[in-house]
């Protein structure tokens, strides 16, 4: 079973709201699928980003991906040594590798908690 | 499920990589489409530094992909995407490369052209000191003895719902540009029979891996007016190359 402190989205991204503030990143299963990582681009501080819709972009075996954001508001943290230590997200897909910090103010009704998304992997494959 | 097949001419990079982006954001249906590229071009990977190409010569076109990947210079070659839901290809991104890898290695085989695909090795990274994508065999490549014959790259999306498109190239000539490929021209006729029969083959290859039943078919109205809108607004904007 994955951690349960945090929410999920299908499209493999995690959140975990502590005081009003969502520290987002994305999942071991994710990290498996995309296998080497080359490129990471992640929204700047200050920036706000929109519940179900794009945050930022990884690259991995010629592949682009879209990362989605599980949360709305404003980016009051990016983990700006991330696209450098890539290795990161394999290791600690759930600590260090965190990819931003968000003040909520409204969360993606398709969140689903960790016994769900590990369902969800499991169906996927 | 069906496997629309687009054999479409040569055109200009910006509406080639527009139609590519419509038909895999308005498109709901597996699409294999075929083109070529005239004038040539050169296409960068999404990530890529528009600034690490300053030596591409001014006349030669360059243009932003939406797929990952190094940097192609597209000659004589024959040019193919594949957009489909997320769940027709494998979630592994490797595995994905793979069945679609294996399927062209066999179809181009039954053309006389002596590939195979590289089982050793890293994957191959579009580094700024590996920015041209058929520099560097690497891992599931598909070479010849002379070199990497076929570039392939993807994007993948899940809003507004799980989809992919994949991009493949193989070398029907050397470019200039990237005159260290391979070519299927060292092993077969480069003639225009030979085009359509390898457009063929790759067709009952890819169709197969997939579990498709091929169809002929075109853009339908919506994805013609977004590819036309996204030509305009972005593969036509020299801010959008250069937006890395």
């Amino acid at each position: 079973m994955r951690p349960t402190d945090r929410k999920y989205l299908k499209s493999h991204e995690w959140c975990k709201i502590e005081n009003g503030i969502a520290t987002i990143g994305i999942s071991d299963h994710a990290v498996s699928h995309l296998s080497d990582l080359v490129f990471l681009d992640l929204p700047a501080k200050g920036s706000s980003v929109t519940a179900g819709e794009s945050f930022g972009e990884i690259e991995s075996v010629k592949a682009v991906s879209s990362l989605y954001s599980p949360v709305s508001g404003e980016v009051v943290d990016s983990n700006t040594q991330l696209p450098d230590n890539l290795e990161w997200l394999a290791q600690e897909p759930f600590g260090k590798a965190w990819m931003m910090k968000v003040r909520v103010t409204s969360q993606s009704p398709d969140l689903i908690d960790a016994a769900a998304y590990d369902a969800h992997c499991k169906a996927e494959g | 499920m069906r496997l629309r097949v687009m054999l479409d001419g040569a055109a200009d990079a910006s509406w080639n990589m527009a139609v590519d982006e419509a038909l895999l954001t308005a498109g709901d249906r597996a699409t294999l489409r075929f083109y070529g590229w005239s004038p040539h071009a050169v296409s960068l990977g999404w990530f890529q530094r528009w600034t690490d190409f300053a030596d591409v010569p001014a006349d030669v076109a360059v243009v932003r992909r939406l797929t990952g990947g190094g940097a192609i210079h597209h000659g004589d070659e024959v040019t193919f995407s594949l957009t489909c839901d997320a769940a027709v290809l494998p979630g592994d991104i490797a595995a994905s490369y793979r069945l679609l890898h294996d399927a062209a290695v066999a179809a181009m085989r039954r053309l006389g052209v002596p590939c195979s695909r590289l089982d050793a090795g890293a994957h191959q990274q579009a580094r700024p000191d590996q920015r041209w994508c058929f520099a560097v065999p690497g891992r599931d490549d598909v070479v010849t003895a002379r070199g990497k014959l076929l570039g392939s790259a993807q994007r993948r999306t899940r809003a507004p719902r799980p989809r992919i498109l994949h991009h493949g190239s193989i070398v029907l000539r050397r470019p200039a540009l990237t005159p260290f490929t391979a070519a299927l021209a060292d092993a077969i006729d480069d003639d225009p029979a030979t085009v359509e029969r390898l457009r063929a083959a790759l067709t009952t290859g890819i169709a197969d891996a997939l579990d498709l039943i091929p169809a002929p078919g075109t853009l339908s109205p919506a994805e013609h007016a977004l590819a036309t809108h996204l030509q305009a607004t972005r593969y036509r904007d020299p801010a959008f190359v250069r937006r890395r």
